[in-house]
């Protein structure tokens, strides 16, 4: 049957509106899809559907997928492979976070906001936004005040070659810092706390990242550069 | 809260996917971030199932960084066309696992396993939140709530229409109706109001 005759095109339009939707069965959706590889009217035709009842489409809730989604992609892809730029010899390993402007921290507190607003996440009220040198946020950390669990999401920064990993550390008023353990090179990672927020950052003003070899550093103090810092906020 | 609109969104997947096409890998993974939950929630409402649905995604994504470059501006907007391939994978294998299972009789197994997101809004919601734009609201008014209902089961939720008979309590002839009717009482509204000519 030739779809696209003039006499053809009001049952092309009813077939199309019926892939679109949905409603039509897999024998038929088989056929129409095949039919559309080749015909440039009945391509066109369910294209013109789909963009007919995209506002629809538009207005489903968001659901986030589980962060192994985008590990298996990356990983089908090999797209841990890039190496970031180099950094330079590794700095300071206690206070770092001081040393950033105070401009810095505000507009990087003000671009933390903003991300965490974008997440939803209104559950999670305390927030740490880890950012380089430059200001931008590489990591976004959040966390409920009653939950030891802390999602850790990657933002921006530097890709992280496959050979090395980042590992995040509490930095402790006058103490050495803490590791909290190993991120993800990408996507979102979760770390727990040794208590809830209250306890466990009462004297820990500030988180930091570096990079470390596979697995994280081995002498329980960051080995190599720091990448990353910042304040905890707390929304409450 | 403030949500980014449509035409923002469109505008800034379609800067990364050019991107993309180009195998930018920082690029492809800041289109993850912007796009994943949009199409990870088409693809959950359809399927109803977690493991299948991101399955689904993931083989979305890697075609996209294989074949970004065959996206055609001209002809789509970028996430109407994302969300087609996903919606389209998803209903393929839908209405092939209908096939599969069709002589089997239906059992609580089925029943325990259904999980459907817990969304704040239902699918008829949807459909008129869907429609912010003031006119295509009025063409989704103009809809009686049978069609309506109809419309968006089948839209968000992949109903067929043998399905839709049995959750509408309605023959089969009915529910099919609705469904075309609806349809094309949509498509003369919303081409007057200039919705759903070549994007």
């Amino acid at each position: 049957m030739n779809l696209s005759r003039p006499d053809r095109l009001a049952r092309l339009d009813a077939l199309a509106a019926s892939y679109a939707l949905g409603t039509m069965p897999a024998r038929a959706r088989a056929r129409l899809a095949h039919v559309a590889r080749t015909d440039t009217v009945v391509a066109a035709t369910i294209r013109t559907w789909e963009q007919r009842l995209s506002p629809f489409a538009e207005a489903a809730p968001p659901i986030t997928p589980p962060p192994r989604v985008w590990k298996r992609i990356a990983l089908r892809l090999g797209l841990d492979a890039v190496r970031p730029s180099e950094r330079g010899p590794w700095w300071s390993r206690l206070g770092l976070w001081r040393g950033l402007a105070v401009a810095s921290f505000v507009a990087v507190a003000a671009l933390g906001t903003t991300l965490w607003m974008q997440q939803q996440r209104a559950d999670e009220p305390i927030v740490v936004v880890l950012a380089g040198q430059d200001a931008r946020p590489a990591l976004l950390a959040t966390l409920d005040r009653n939950s030891r669990v802390m999602t850790v999401k990657t933002v921006g920064g530097a890709p992280v070659p496959a050979d090395r990993a980042l590992e995040l550390w509490m930095l402790p008023e006058g103490a050495p810092p803490r590791s909290l353990g190993v991120l993800p090179a990408s996507g979102v990672g979760r770390v727990t706390l040794p208590a809830l927020p209250d306890v466990a950052f009462a004297n820990v003003p500030a988180l930091a990242v570096s990079l470390e070899q596979s697995g994280g550093s081995t002498t329980g103090a960051p080995q190599g550069p720091v990448l990353y810092t910042g304040r905890v906020e707390r929304f409450y | 809260m403030a949500v980014t609109s449509p035409q923002d969104r469109n505008a800034r997947v379609g800067a990364l996917l050019a991107r993309v096409a180009l195998g930018d890998q920082a690029a492809f993974a800041e289109f993850y971030e912007v796009t994943s939950s949009h199409l990870y929630g088409v693809a959950l409402r359809i399927l109803r199932d977690g493991p299948a649905a991101e399955e689904i995604l993931q083989e979305a994504y890697v075609n996209v960084w294989h074949h970004a470059a065959s996206y055609e501006a001209a002809k789509s907007q970028p996430m109407t066309w994302l969300t087609s391939i996903v919606r389209n994978r998803c209903l393929d294998q839908l209405r092939r696992r209908e096939i599969d299972t069709i002589s089997l009789t239906p059992d609580d197994d089925d029943a325990a396993a259904y999980d459907p997101p817990s969304d704040a809004m239902t699918p008829g919601e949807m459909l008129l939140a869907g429609a912010a734009a003031r006119s295509v609201r009025d063409c989704v008014e103009t809809l009686d709530a049978g069609p309506r209902q109809a419309i968006a089961l089948a839209f968000y939720q992949g109903l067929s229409h043998a399905e839709l008979a049995t959750h509408l309590r309605q023959p089969l002839g009915t529910v099919k109706s609705w469904v075309r009717r609806g349809l094309e009482r949509l498509k003369s509204c919303l081409d007057r109001a200039g919705f759903g000519r070549d994007a």
